[in-house]
């Protein structure tokens, strides 16, 4: 069975290209802006923290995000995009958060509710 | 010289015409697509090193450690392990996959480093872990035809609630982001891309642009020094290409049938088996042509089904531990072990473990005359 060398594998790998959306570890004070879309899995309304599971294949991941009184929280539901509060999410809601990196973590910039995690058999 | 023209026409054309063997191409590729299908498997084929980013936690050095027998891209023998935590008995309980804590994929090696580090030879189980699942290696083959099915072929045999009242009542599994679930043995995985870059982090520890960053032991991060390959270990080309070559793997061409098992066949769907093992889906609009409106006979349905509490091990995304999704029954002739475990060590044997939703398909087929159960075996042998 032919496999390729360690040298020739070399030439397939190419460059970087950090991919948004796996984020690893917010080490700067403001970092650019990324997105993640996942399923909440733990909302703290008193720590304002929601937790959401990501992931690409088998290989997933959580993030844990600070949400400021003054983000913006929308649900998609009707296409108005009307305003909800940290309150009304619920483990289980797939959501889309922008967001950025702060010295004490990930912080969310916006917080849009686009469904839930239900077999939904239209 | 007319005659010598006309023989290698005809052998051509047999050739052409011959189905792919395992481990072949899809046939009527371009030569652009042909190419891509040849590099990717050298990658896939690849053994890597913990000097070019190999673990510091894996399964296995490559892809074609475990999808080896008989060909690359088919079945192996390695059985690697995969926990969460559920809690039926707490209201609304949700599936748990541990994701914080490294799982739901939890690695049976360590390299030098991190066993030097660490002390440990594996990947810790988080103490909270309520069930340990076994998942043996599934053959690939086959999987692009089955990517290439319209979400819409699969939710039509959807049934949750039972509404047609045979028992059988598949649904879907969504991945975290809503998207439907078809990969893995509880179809989580909405896309082969996916799948396949996620395996490269999770089965060989090689991070990539689709995952950039490498797994933790148990929720904590790596010692530091342990992973001394810079990030991504894997650059985008080669995850094209190793997508290529999963996405271009033809399905085992089925075996002749002898006249015993063409009527197994019909056996197979008078005790209702082909509830949930859907002979044919189809295969939607694509870019690669031999992908595009094809009858793949996947003989499964992509759908969730209830298989009884024998079976149960983990949750994962919407599926509860007892949940499965229908495997596909195509290249069962190369299989040598059977049910997402590998429990079973013969086709009969894992008919016999089918409990929930196939239980009165295994109760018909324990009920059958001699000649009839010989039949389907006979069918299924060829499959």
């Amino acid at each position: 069975m032919h496999r390729v060398t360690l040298l020739s594998l070399a030439s397939f790998i190419a460059p970087l290209a950090l991919a948004a959306q796996q984020p690893t570890a917010p080490t700067v004070t403001t970092a650019p802006h990324d997105s993640v879309r996942g399923a909440i899995r733990a909302v703290d309304v008193r720590a304002r923290t929601v937790e959401v599971t990501t992931g690409v294949g088998l290989a997933l991941r959580v993030v844990r995000l600070e949400v400021p009184a003054s983000v913006p929280i929308t649900d998609r539901k009707g296409g108005q995009g009307e305003p909800i509060q940290l309150a009304q999410l619920k483990p289980g809601d797939v959501i889309r958060v922008a967001f950025g990196g702060r010295q004490t973590g990930w912080v969310a910039y916006t917080i849009e509710r686009v469904g839930r995690m239900e077999a939904g058999v239209p | 010289m007319t005659r010598a023209w006309i023989a290698l026409v005809a052998m051509c054309s047999a050739a052409a015409c011959r189905p792919p063997q395992p481990g072949e191409p899809l046939r009527g590729l371009s030569a652009a697509e042909r190419a891509r299908f040849d590099s990717g498997r050298a990658v896939f084929d690849s053994i890597f090193t913990p000097a070019v980013g190999l673990g510091p936690l894996f399964n296995a050095s490559g892809c074609g450690e475990c999808h080896e027998n008989p060909v690359v891209g088919a079945n192996g023998d390695e059985v690697e392990r995969h926990a969460a935590v559920f809690h039926p008995e707490q209201a609304g309980a949700m599936c748990d996959e541990l994701a914080a804590q490294g799982g739901p994929v939890f690695q049976d090696s360590v390299t030098p480093a991190l066993h030097a580090a660490l002390g440990i030879d594996h990947e810790p189980l988080p103490s909270i872990v309520t069930t340990v699942a076994a998942r043996t290696t599934p053959d690939v083959l086959g999987f692009g035809l089955l990517d290439a099915v319209p979400d819409s072929e699969i939710l039509k045999y959807a049934d949750p609630d039972d509404r047609n009242g045979d028992g059988i009542s598949g649904r879907p599994n969504r991945f975290f982001d809503g998207r439907l679930g078809r990969f893995g043995r509880k179809a989580l995985v909405p896309t082969l891309r996916e799948f396949n870059d996620g395996a490269f982090q999770v089965e060989v520890g090689i991070t990539n642009p689709s995952v950039p960053a490498e797994g933790t032991v148990t929720g904590n991060p790596l010692p530091a020094g342990t992973d001394p390959a810079p990030d991504p270990e894997l650059g985008e080309h080669a995850l094209e290409l190793t997508d290529a070559f999963v996405r271009l793997l033809a399905p085992p061409a089925p075996l002749k049938q002898s006249g015993e098992a063409r009527r197994g066949s019909d056996v197979f769907a008078r005790v209702g088996c082909t509830g949930c093992h859907v002979p044919a889906l189809r295969t939607g609009d694509n870019p690669i042509r031999a992908l595009r409106h094809k009858e793949v006979a996947a003989y499964t349905d992509l759908l969730l089904h209830d298989m009884g509490p024998e079976l149960a091990d983990i949750c994962l995304g919407l599926a509860t531990p007892s949940e499965f999704r229908t495997e596909p029954l195509m290249g069962l002739h190369l299989a040598t072990q059977f049910l997402h475990d590998g429990r079973a060590k013969t086709p009969e044997q894992a008919i016999e473990m089918h409990g929930g939703e196939g239980t009165r398909s295994r109760d018909l087929f324990k009920a059958l005359p001699a000649a009839d159960r010989a039949a389907l075996l006979a069918f299924l042998r060829t499959l």
